[in-house]
């Protein structure tokens, strides 16, 4: 049923948050959908939850929230978790391109 | 609905995002610390069990004061190591989440560091002792929060 209803939604997909950069928003297991397609009519925006592709780290998929949009259009992205000493974020990588964004988290289970 | 979904994530795991908040490396050990505040133990043992030459043999002193001053800067530091290793784990693995659960942690990181720094200065089996305990402490917290019961030891 569900590679039934992946076939009919591809453009949904469901991943599992790893890691406590986005507690207590998303706390560590959180299942959560994503829409990959939403940002080929619309630009992310400040506030939203995204999956992006970490700029070094070709295997790294990660989710961290929109918190800022740099003068060359590049997008800083941020853990929630305020208490990360060492956040693997923007902070340290950098704001991240357009097409680097990959999907926009939509909904959680 | 909540059992269905989970039954559609057991049956298909949903793959991983990654949301890690931990160092480039994000491994952990309190082992680091534990081996350090051993060797302190070990040398503070070797210092008070070593006894001066009885005359003045000029070659026995050399060789005491050799070993002696050996004991020593292992000891010293050895108890240096471990304040940077118990350091690291106290400002960068820990959370103020895990404060909620223990909250005597700053307590305890705040008197294991003082303890390798008075080991460091004085010759105290007793202050060693307390620092082994303190690491044991520790070691069952850090494990704890991880959700992995991990058997304490020690190499001596």
């Amino acid at each position: 049923m569900f590679v039934y209803l992946k076939l009919l939604l591809p453009r949904w997909q469901r991943r599992r948050v790893h890691g406590r950069s986005m507690h207590p928003t998303l706390p560590d297991g959180t299942i959560v959908l994503v829409d990959t397609a939403v940002y080929h009519h619309t630009l992310p925006q400040i506030g939203d939850i995204v999956l992006a592709q970490h700029p070094f780290q070709p295997h790294n998929k990660m989710i961290k929230r929109i918190t800022a949009v740099t003068e060359n259009g590049r997008y800083f992205l941020q853990g929630d978790n305020p208490d990360a000493t060492e956040t693997s974020d923007s902070r340290s990588f950098g704001a991240v391109r357009l097409d680097q964004i990959l999907a926009k988290i939509t909904h959680r289970f | 609905m909540k059992n269905l979904t989970t039954m559609i994530n057991d049956l298909f795991p949903a793959e991983e995002a990654n949301a890690h908040c931990d160092g480039p490396c994000g491994v952990y050990d309190p082992a680091d610390a534990r081996i350090k505040a051993e060797a302190v133990l070990s040398m503070t043992k070797k210092i008070l069990a070593l006894s001066p030459p009885s005359d003045g043999d000029a070659t026995a002193w050399a060789a005491y004061l050799n070993t002696m001053s050996r004991y020593i800067a292992i000891k010293e530091e050895q108890a240096q190591k471990a304040k940077h290793e118990l350091l690291v784990l106290w400002t960068d693995f820990f959370k103020p989440v895990h404060l909620e659960k223990y909250p005597d942690l700053h307590d305890t990181f705040w008197q294991a560091a003082k303890l390798c720094s008075a080991c460091k200065v004085e010759v105290n089996l007793e202050h060693a002792e307390e620092l082994m305990a303190a690491v044991e402490k520790i070691h069952k917290i850090f494990w704890a929060t991880k959700g992995r019961d991990v058997a304490y030891y020690t190499a001596s």
